[in-house]
């Protein structure tokens, strides 16, 4: 099965190798760019990724291996990030995150069986001031309160 | 600063003086003063992640590294303080917490540096209550290879190595934290042909050698330095045998093969063909003279004495009848420059044998590194020597020779089994002198079973035309004695000078 | 001069466009800058400002792009760490989300000052919205001639990247956000040699925080005088700070140098929340060492927060409340930094996770007498012995909670 992007992404690709002074150097940018797309990132992709920038297939994934927000495996539609640094915690966090694991029937750490939501807990979101926060996607919120979090996700289609 | 770029420093007290841009680890090494290391390996540039080599350079409020630290006029370093001491034992005592302790089924015991510095810089009572982290073992990598992940260190001298020299990069470094782990794609394998090298630089137990895997201890075996056999690189090598063997009840006599550095020739390193050579040492070996027709007291046991006696009586027939240039001689440039010289002084010299051929091994494939195409250790001697190695022609030999003297058992890599059979049928007489079994064994008259290079004394002529002196690293069977100790023994007999 | 132009986080929806920019006077310093002053007039009037780095570490932001060698043939780069993930810490969102240009405005004066014509912006994956915002922020900054090939038809030419990082903290340490832009895992090198003349892709670089540079236009806005008069005299200007946690008014709050934290703390966030009072407080982000209560009077600068054995840092406050068990928090602290070591040095490697593991079990009921004291022996055999400054991040706030709480947490142990 022969990996292939769509007209946009593959466009975005190219103006990253250009505008980067080495090619190896757009591999984070590249990789973002088929994760948005794909969800993950697959092993066809690993060779696609290292064929285009002239790299080991080997050192793609070792990078991919070190980042927390790289995926090997398909996450959710929603990818729910709750943070459990200090901040958060003193404004009950743990208490969100196991409501949330309730809700949504999963640890933290797992994608529900629909495919619908994965729950993270994550280390400090650089949201302090609105404590607990928490991320779905790349949307911010917080303060969120239990009513909040069923707010949030009656808003999600 | 002293003139030409020369720096003086303290090192423990001691003052040296070194170029400058030397590392304050290599001034160590140099003092005598052994700094412990995991990471650092003297081919790479400094890695700076395993901490052991910390030490305190006076003036500067932290501890540094040795190995990467270059040393500046006035600079003085101690190596041993109570900071420096106690530097070393948190390394160890945090690679340990992890550690899986397996020492006892573990092929480095006894050469593990993780061993090594604990009983010098550790001794401590461990304190760690906590669970370990579960990683795989028994990963195969390739080529017999077993990585440990339990066991390692993370000092990625392999992922190095395999980046850097062998320029083939099958392995990475994965994940982050402990759970940190050297890897390789799936899929792949290691199978270039310098992946033993991985199993001496690593300093622990994580990479292992399938050969080599629960064979032996490593304190049964002895050391002896010597230059490999298989090809013209001429790379200096440690044959490690067991002392004693067979009296000491273990299974076999070698069992490995390990590089010894030397910068001019090998650098840190040997190829894998040359490594598992170590099976020449010991397999498939001659140990006992054969008569397979004729000769000296048919029926009788024979020794060495009754065999050159025989030998040389037979020569001087056909010296005293004028029949001289009936002797013919298929050498080899597996024999040192010595044998070599023996061999031209007593057959060309003193008894005008013209028909002086060679019969080596094959060239094979060179491998762009050390491996060479020409598989002899001393094409180069016998050149040197002013020998033209060429194979002898079979029609020629059919008939010509009354005594042929082979050295090797080589012949039978050129000319198939049948045509040789027929040649060398019309030869009156036919001297074998080989140190490992073959076809040859029963076309010749008379076996005579000889030294592995390695258990010989001499010197052979590398590909780059340096001459190489060698000791005799591990004794030869009984039975065996080398071709130099046999010409030498001829050349007596027949009353010819060799010096 | 108007507050509005002489702060980092203006108020309104709209600060953050181009054309809100310029109505209070955006890019005119950096146009006039350029057009009259030398670039090594430049990097003077910056060290006459005594700007000190306000990533964490402080550094003097002139004398660091001082070390940059000028006659040298390789491209030189300028990375702005913009990975803001210090716990604490959430300054460099407010002034990237309210006021993109003034970052641009003083990407644009550093470069100039430098001699760099590429810059990066790093910045943490988690704030997406944020580098869209940048990205159309230097859309519309080339579109006016801002950025671009000639800017004020000047000659000088800078293109600025927008660079998303993927989840990791250690790559807000310089060298591993040089590794990450290159395309490799974030793992810190070892210095010297130093990214000043060994950076990215080996060339010249200089690195400073978001709010570091934002600060450069205000000193051409006003001169280095009136920036250092804002401050104290060796560290001036205002800083950001943030404070969160057990407060009644968490939030930012942009001050002189200098304020004393109990000021910040009582006055400026209404001090402690409702029915608690303050246990301890995170003066400088996660990784400065924990005050008590009775050491909150301090002056928020790097000279006098050293003085009492903690650290400025990112100026992250966070406080404590009195109602929260000390050993979770130090379960929470332990957590962190194992689960964002990279890995690659020893102590940091084993010693983050292994104290991690002990005040777990500690939480869980199951702590022993000598837990303390190795807790207290494996920060210390962190501490100056790794590759990279998180070593001791994560054995200060360590060190400083047994130290200073340890009856709290024996007591944790004992029951």
């Amino acid at each position: 099965m022969k990996f292939s992007l769509s007209a946009e992404s593959a466009r975005k690709v190219e103006e990253l190798v250009r505008r980067y002074p080495r090619k190896e150097a757009a591999l984070l940018p590249v990789l973002h760019v088929v994760q948005r797309e794909k969800g993950f990132i697959s092993p066809e992709a690993e060779e696609w990724i290292a064929a285009t920038l002239g790299i080991p297939a080997l050192q793609v994934r070792e990078v991919l291996s070190f980042y927390t927000l790289l995926r090997r495996k398909t996450a959710g539609k929603y990818v729910i990030q709750v943070c459990r640094n200090i901040s958060c915690y003193l404004a009950g966090a743990e208490d969100i995150l196991k409501y949330l694991e309730i809700k949504l029937g999963v640890r933290a750490g797992a994608t529900t069986p629909d495919g619908r939501y994965t729950l993270l807990a994550v280390e400090c979101l650089g949201n302090c001031d609105h404590a607990p926060c928490l991320m779905v996607n790349d949307e911010d919120y917080g303060p969120v309160s239990k009513d909040a979090v069923d707010g949030i996700f009656m808003g999600l289609s | 600063m002293n003139g030409k770029g020369m720096v003086t420093i303290q090192i423990d007290g001691r003052t040296m003086q070194v170029p400058t841009g030397t590392t304050v680890l290599k001034v160590a090494d140099q003092a005598g003063i052994v700094i412990p290391r995991f990471c650092y390996h003297p081919a790479f540039e400094p890695e700076g992640s395993c901490r052991m080599c910390l030490v305190e350079i006076e003036d500067l409020p932290k501890l540094d590294l040795a190995c990467s630290t270059v040393v500046r006029e006035g600079m003085n370093v101690w190596t041993s303080t109570p900071k420096v001491l106690q530097a070393r034992k948190n390394v160890l005592e945090f690679l340990l917490a992890d550690h899986p302790l397996d020492c006892p089924i573990c092929d480095k015991a006894g050469e593990c540096f993780l061993q090594d510095y604990y009983d010098k810089h550790g001794r401590y009572a461990s304190r760690f209550l906590e669970a370990k982290e579960k990683k795989e073992k028994k990963i195969p990598i390739g080529k017999r290879l077993l990585l440990d992940r339990e066991r390692c260190v993370l000092c990625t001298r392999c992922v190095r190595f395999l980046r850097r020299v062998t320029g083939t990069g099958e392995l990475g470094v994965f994940e982050r934290s402990v759970k940190a782990e050297i890897g390789i794609d799936e899929g792949t394998e290691i199978v270039n042909n310098y992946s033993g090298n991985l199993v001496d630089i690593c300093p622990v137990g994580a990479i292992t050698d399938g050969d080599f895997r629960f064979k032996t201890r490593v304190w049964f075996l002895e050391k002896g330095r010597t230059v490999c056999p298989r090809c013209s690189r001429g790379c200096n090598i440690v044959v490690q045998s067991v002392r004693n063997y067979p009296l000491s009840g273990r299974q076999r006599r070698i069992y490995r093969i390990v590089p010894a550095e030397n910068q001019d020739v090998n650098g840190y390193w040997i190829c894998d063909f040359g490594r598992f050579g170590y099976h020449d040492i010991e397999d498939n070996r001659l140990t006992a003279i054969a008569v397979n027709r004729g000769g000296p007291a048919e029926g009788r046991p024979h020794s060495w004495e009754d065999i050159v006696k025989g030998l040389a009586a037979e020569i001087r027939a056909l010296v005293d009848a004028g029949r001289a240039s009936s002797l013919a001689v298929i050498l080899t440039s597996s024999l040192t420059n010595e044998e070599l010289a023996a061999c031209r002084k007593l057959f060309a010299d003193a008894l005008g044998v013209r028909s002086i051929f060679f019969a080596d091994p094959k060239p094979g494939k060179a491998d762009g590194y050390l491996l060479t195409a020409d598989r002899t250790p001393n094409g180069s001697g016998a050149a040197a020597l002013g020998f033209s190695p060429g194979l002898p022609e079979l029609e020629k030999l059919a008939g010509a020779p009354d005594l042929l003297i082979i050295f090797g058992p080589h012949l039978l890599e050129h000319y198939p089994a049948e045509r040789l059979a027929d040649s060398l049928k019309g030869i009156r007489r036919k001297y074998l002198l080989a140190a490992h079994r073959s076809g040859l064994d029963a076309l010749a008259d008379i076996v005579l079973p000889t030294a592995h290079p390695a258990e010989k004394k001499g010197s052979f002529t590398n590909v780059k035309g340096t001459a190489q002196s060698f000791e005799c690293a591990v004794k030869p069977p009984r039975g065996c004695l080398p071709e130099g100790e046999i010409l030498s023994r001829l050349a007596a007999e027949l009353g010819v000078e060799l010096e | 001069m108007s507050d509005v132009t002489a702060t980092l986080i203006p108020a309104g929806e709209n600060s953050f466009r181009l054309g809100a920019y310029v109505g209070r006077g955006g890019y005119e310093a950096a146009r006039k800058t350029i057009l009259t002053m030398k670039p090594r007039e430049v990097l003077e009037e910056v060290k006459k400002a005594n700007l000190r780095g306000r990533g964490g570490a402080g550094f003097p932001a002139g004398s660091k792009w001082a070390f940059v060698p000028q006659a040298d043939g390789r491209p030189k780069y300028l990375c702005v760490n913009a990975d803001e993930g210090e716990p604490g810490t959430f300054k460099d969102r407010a002034i990237m989300t309210q006021d993109p240009h003034l970052l641009l405005e003083g990407i644009l004066l550093t470069c100039y000052a430098v001699g760099i014509h590429t810059a990066f912006i790093y910045i943490r994956a988690e704030y997406e919205a944020i580098a869209q915002r940048l990205e159309a922020a230097i859309e519309e900054a080339r579109q006016k001639g801002f950025l671009g090939p000639d800017i004020f038809g000047s000659g000088f030419g800078l293109d600025v990247l927008v660079h998303r990082g993927a989840g990791a903290y250690i790559c807000g340490e310089e060298t591993a956000l040089l590794e990450s832009i290159e395309g490799k895992r974030g793992m810190p090198r070892l210095k010297p040699p130093f990214p000043a003349s060994v950076g990215l892709f080996r060339s010249p670089t200089v690195i400073n925080n978001v709010e570091t540079i934002a600060n450069v236009p205000l000193i051409f806005r006003y001169g280095a005088d009136w920036f250092v008069a804002r401050g104290l005299p060796r560290d001036g200007g205002t800083r950001i700070f943030g404070v969160s946690g057990a407060v009644r008014k968490p939030g930012l709050y942009e001050l002189p140098v200098g304020t004393p934290l109990g000021k910040i703390i009582y006055e400026w966030a209404g001090g402690p929340a409702e029915g608690q009072s303050i246990k301890a407080v995170v003066p400088g982000g996660l990784s400065a060492p924990f005050l008590t209560p009775e050491e909150i009077d301090v002056p928020m600068d790097y000279e006098s927060l050293a003085r009492a054995k903690s650290m400025l840092g990112s100026a992250g406050v966070i406080v404590i409340g009195d109602r929260t068990p000390i050993i979770d928090v130090l379960r929470i602290v332990a957590r962190f930094y194992a689960h964002e070591s990279c890995g690659q040095c020893t102590p940091c490697r084993i010693g983050t996770t292994w104290i991690s593991k002990i005040a777990d079990r500690i939480g869980a009921g199951a702590g022993t007498s000598g837990d303390l004291d190795l807790i207290r022996h494996l920060a210390e055999g962190m501490k100056a012995k790794t590759l990279c400054p998180m070593g001791d991040a994560a054995a200060f706030p360590v060190l400083s909670i047994v130290e200073k709480f340890g009856q709290e947490l024996g007591e944790a142990i004992s029951r």
